[in-house]
Formats: C-alpha cells, structure tokens, sequence
C-alpha cells in the first residue's frame, strides 16, 4: 500500500493514458468490456486521489520525481536545481483532484445512457480519458513546462469532444472556437515561460518562485499568464467563446469542460500565490482580477437570463458564477503583502473562492446533467418548446431545483455556504462589491425561476405526453451530484474544515511549496 | 461542530436554519388547516375561470420563455443593445479582445508596479 501512494501521483495520470490507449483495442472487442475499463480506471484514479489526499494530511506535500532514483529526489546528484519532471501535490492541487475525479466520474457514468445512441462511442471515451488524464496533470505538476504540455492535453481532447456529434453543424463551429481559443491560450502560456527560462534556466515552479526577481520581463509574463488563464476559464470580457462552445457539446463534456475551467483557475491561482507571490506587489494584479470578476457577475447573469436555450443559459450562469471565484481571489491577491488585513478577512476571501470552485463543480455540473437529460428525451435545447416536464420527469425536475437552488445561493444548500464566506470576508474590503454579488444572485434565482416555469412547470403539453424518465445511469450520476450538493450545504464546516482550509494554507504558503522542492537536495 | 461554518465575524448553521425551516411550515401548516374545508374538488371549484370562460388547451396558456420578463428586457433595451455588441461569435473578435486584455493589464502593471 505504502509503494501505491508512493507512485500514486503518477499512477493516476498514468492508469487513465494507459486506459485511453487500450480502449479502442478493447472497444473492438465488446462495448460492455470497454465501457468496464473506462469507468474501472476512473474509479481506480478516484480512489488513488483519496488515498493521495489522506497521505498529505498527514505527511505534507508529496513529491514525485520522474526517473529518479528515490521519487522525492527532485534534484539529481551534482545538479543545483531541479531537472527532472516532478510532480508537487499538495493541499491545493489536491483539492483539484478530488473534484476532477468526481465531476470525472459523474459525467461518465451519465454518458453510458447518453451517449448510447451516438456513433463513434470509443472514439470518445479515449478522449474522455485523455482530457482527464490532462486535467490531473495540470493540477498536479511541478513545472511549468509540463503545465503548458497538459494544458495542450486537455484542450485538444476538449475540442474533440466538444465536436464528437457530427451530425450536428454547431458542434463543429463549437469545437473549432475552443481549438482556437485554447491554442492562442496555451501559445502565449508557453511564451511567458519561455520569457521565465531565459532569465533563470529553470522551469520547476518552486525553484522558479525562489529565483523570482520580479523584472520588467517577469511583470510581462505574468500579464500574458493571467490573461491566457483568464480566457480559459471564460472570464469576462474575454468569455465570448465559453457559451458558444459549453451550449453545443454533449452536456457530459460540457461538465468536463467546467472541471477543465477550474483547473485554469487554479493555474491562475497558482502562478499568483505560488510563483509569484510574496515577490511582488500584486495589489494591481489583485484589482484587475476584481474588475474581471465583478463583469463576470454582472454581464454573465444578466446574457443569462435572456437566453431561452437551456445550455447556453447555464454556460453564462457559469462565467457568473467565476466572478464570485475571481472576486475573492482577487481581493486575497490585493492584500497579500498585508499581513493584517490577510488574516482578517484575506484568507476567508480566498477560502470562499476556492469552496466555491468544488461548490461551482457540484451545481454547475449537476444543471447540465439535467439539461442533457431534458434534450435526451424531447430532442430541443429551445426553452420555447418545453413546458409541464416536471409531471413526466420528477426526479429530473428535482435535481434540476436542486442545482438551481444552490446556484443561487439559497440556504441551505452549498452554493450559500461559500458565498456567504466571499460576501463577509469582501465586505470588509469593499461594502459595493458584496452588495453586487448579493444583487447577481437574486438575479440568478430570476434566471432559474424562469428555466423552470418554461421546462416543468405547467400543465403538461400534448405532444410530450409519452416522454419519461431518463435511464437509471443517469439519474445515478445526477443523484451523485445532488446528495453531495446536499451534504456539502448541511456540513460546510466538516469540509472546510477537512479540505478548503489546508488547500487555502497550501495556496499561502509559498515557503513550503519551494521548500518541499529546493529542500530536496542532496 | 461539523455543521457550523465560522468566517471569524459571522458564523452559518445549516442544521439551526433546518429547524426553523421546519417551525415555520408547521406554522404555515396549521394556518392553511384553518381555512375552509368544504372545497370540493371535482365541481365548478377547481376551475380557472369560475364565470365559465372555456379554458385555452395547454399548449395555448402555457407561457414560453421568450415572454416570461418581457419587460424587464424593454426596460433594458439599452443595456443589451451595447452588451450584445461584441457578442458577434466571431473568433476573430474574441482574440481581439483577449488583445486588447493583454495590452491593458500589461499598462496597468507595469506603471502600478
């Protein structure tokens, strides 16, 4: 046991490409043995995630060096600095995982029922596997090299997914837009650190963070950084794609596609708090991000709330729900070179952020799972054309409530545990900036009322009379969704408690980020 | 307390608002009981329109979404005319603006510092 959580860092990424690339041999031979293998390796990763994430409980953060002769020997004999690829995992990133491996899994096993009639089904869980495989990846590297080579991972596997369904036209613009917008993204990600290497030679995060000198070149890379994860994760006003791409992919990928935004974020979150942290004065960086945040809010709620197609409508719901994540990250960044302010209300700000990055997962995830199952069994995404579902599709229309509830903050589900910990913390910041978030989620509620008057309520229409429930597999992964959406809102303090604060103390912590790194030196 | 959420200045107990969540509906609960009893359901009662109006089929009466907040959007006719704007789903556009982001912040940066 002690060996698997000695190589489980690189066992999670491993087992899911090793499973990607058997799977199209074992597709050939039967469809129940693939469909096994692709849900097996992503339950086996899950699992490997937990047992990873008890180790660095109690043991601090791991580190994985790839070839080495001990896994935690980062830097090889008669070298200075590490060369070799090393994983660092630590209470952020695994964080990360724990909710990749959920949403991960969540959306999978909804894909069985959903995806069953569509052709080239083991095309797509290859790369279902891959961007999963990628995701990990993002979260748990230790260099930025790697970061950049994942990132590619995930977005060109994203792409594909997003136009796995060919028969329709607008899943090919769809995927064509992401392909676009995450090359641009990850080019200039490979720019900044190219702009990184040539000063110091090094690409290990920790190393990189120690030598951070905070030049001219370094303030520009972390311009070209903030920006390409900012357009990842669809932040306002470069957010455009995110609806165009999230409305057309089948909603399975569209959940991947939020978990994937999320590992943008904690990119974000990472080159902020990590690489460049205490360094320098990211007080302008920190209202930048506030500004983001707060359009994010604003411009994604009210495009939410006039769209009648159902997707589109929960994508805008997602870049609203950012802004809250932006918000208080930004005002963490603002007054992180203040140790007074920080621990009053800094660290609950980024607290919140990141409770609400798993919260935003968990509901997010859960509406589109209830949209996919609304188009699985009438065909339109047009809200114009649904009416009186809830009398055909109760446990449906329940999740549906469910997510909607907890989207808009309503007690006491775990969308309102996490924004009350932003509001408070960013009211001591700044008083206009909680009104605004408090205004942003009534509206939300108006966005959700009106989904539901138009799709379930009513009396039923005619022609959809003979419509059911959809299959037991996907209620199972929307259910998932929704008992953990339950039970994060009835224990927010066994969660916090458990895992937002070690990641936020991990997060703030740079010394022992570069310390678990640079310490290991022979 | 597993349940208790503490920020340091506020504190949010899912399971006390639970409780009174359940307070209040047996409130409301015995309030409704108190209302009349001889409501009969299957007699000129239970229809919409008790001055015999035909009732439209459900199809007819059903609201679609496009109506639902119709004035909401005049009043803000506006707003949306500017916010739809660079909202063209043009791809070319999107890296405009993710341009113009770089160039701004990369302003702002290197003068703040």
């Amino acid at each position: 046991m002690d060996t698997l959580i000695t190589h489980s860092s690189i066992l999670i990424i491993g087992i899911l490409l090793l499973a990607a690339f058997l799977t199209p041999l074992v597709g050939r031979v039967s469809e129940r043995a693939r469909n096994i293998l692709v849900i097996g390796s992503l339950a086996f990763a899950a699992a490997l995630v937990f047992a990873l994430a008890r180790d660095i409980s109690f043991n601090g953060i791991h580190v994985y060096a790839l070839g080495a002769s001990s896994p935690g020997l980062a830097t090889p004999e008669g070298f200075m600095v590490p060369v070799r690829i090393v994983l660092e995992v630590d209470g952020m990133s695994i964080l990360m995982g724990i909710i990749w491996s959920i949403v991960a899994l969540a959306a999978t096993v909804f894909s069985l029922s959903h995806m069953s009639k569509e052709t080239g089904q083991t095309r797509f869980y290859t790369l279902v596997l891959l961007m999963v495989a990628g995701g990990f990846g993002m979260m748990f590297t230790g260099d930025l090299f790697n970061l950049f080579v994942f990132l590619e991972i995930t977005s060109i596997s994203g792409a594909a997914l997003i136009a796995s369904r060919t028969r329709f036209a607008d899943t090919q613009e769809g995927g064509f837009k992401y392909i676009v917008i995450s090359s641009v993204a990850s080019l200039m990600v490979l720019f900044a650190i190219g702009v990184l290497y040539s000063q110091y030679n090094l690409l290990n995060v920790g190393a990189l963070a120690q030598a951070m000198q905070y030049t001219m070149l370094d303030r520009m890379a972390l311009v070209i950084l903030i920006a390409a994860f900012a357009m990842k994760l669809g932040a306002v006003p470069v957010h455009m794609w995110l609806s165009d791409a999230y409305s057309v992919a089948p909603v399975s990928v569209t959940v991947l596609l939020i978990a994937a935004s999320q590992s943008c974020m904690y990119a974000l979150m990472r080159t902020c708090f990590t690489l460049y942290g205490v360094t320098a004065d990211l007080t302008a960086v920190g209202w930048i991000i506030i500004v983001s945040g707060i359009l994010s809010m604003f411009i994604g709620v009210t495009m939410a709330i006039r769209q009648t197609d159902i997707t589109r409508l929960i994508a805008y719901n997602c870049i609203c729900e950012s802004g809250f994540m932006l918000v208080g990250i930004g005002v963490g960044l603002a007054v992180l070179a203040d140790p007074g302010a920080l621990a009053a209300y800094g660290t609950t700000a980024i607290s919140g952020a990141i409770f609400h990055m798993i919260n935003h997962a968990l509901f997010e995830g859960l509406l589109f799972l209830a949209a996919g199952a609304i188009f699985y069994r009438i065909g339109t995404r047009d809200l114009n054309q649904m009416g009186g579902l809830g009398h055909t599709m109760k446990f449906t229309a329940v999740f549906f409530l469910l997510g909607a509830l907890a989207s808009s903050g309503i007690p006491p589900f775990n969308g309102f545990a996490s924004k009350i910990l932003i509001y408070e913390s960013v009211y001591q910041f700044s008083p206009i900036l909680t009104i605004i978030g408090i205004f942003v989620s009534i509206i939300t509620l108006a966005v959700f009322i009106k989904v539901f008057f138009s799709a379930f309520a009513g009396a039923p229409l005619p022609r959809y009379k003979d419509v059911k429930e959809v299959p037991r597999t996907m209620i199972a992964a929307m259910a998932v969704l929704a008992v953990m959406i339950i039970l994060f809102g009835l224990f927010p303090g066994l969660i916090t408690d458990w895992i937002i604060r070690p990641a936020t103390d991990a997060l703030l912590d740079q010394a022992a980020y570069i310390n678990a790194i640079v310490g290991a030196i022979p | 307390m597993t349940s208790m959420l503490e920020s340091g200045y506020v504190f949010w107990n899912p399971i006390i608002w639970l409780i009174a969540f359940v307070v209040v509906l047996v409130i409301v609960f015995f309030f409704r009981r108190q209302g009349r009893q001889d409501y009969k359901k299957d007699t000129a009662q239970a229809q919409i329109f008790l001055c015999g109006e035909e009732v439209p089929e459900a199809e007819q009466r059903h609201i679609r979404a496009d109506n639902i907040y119709w004035g909401l959007f005049e009043t803000l006719k506006g707003y949306y005319d500017q916010v739809l704007r660079p909202h063209t789903g043009i791809v070319n556009d999107y890296i405009l603006w993710f341009v113009a982001v770089i160039a701004i912040s990369a302003i702002i940066i290197l003068i703040a510092g």
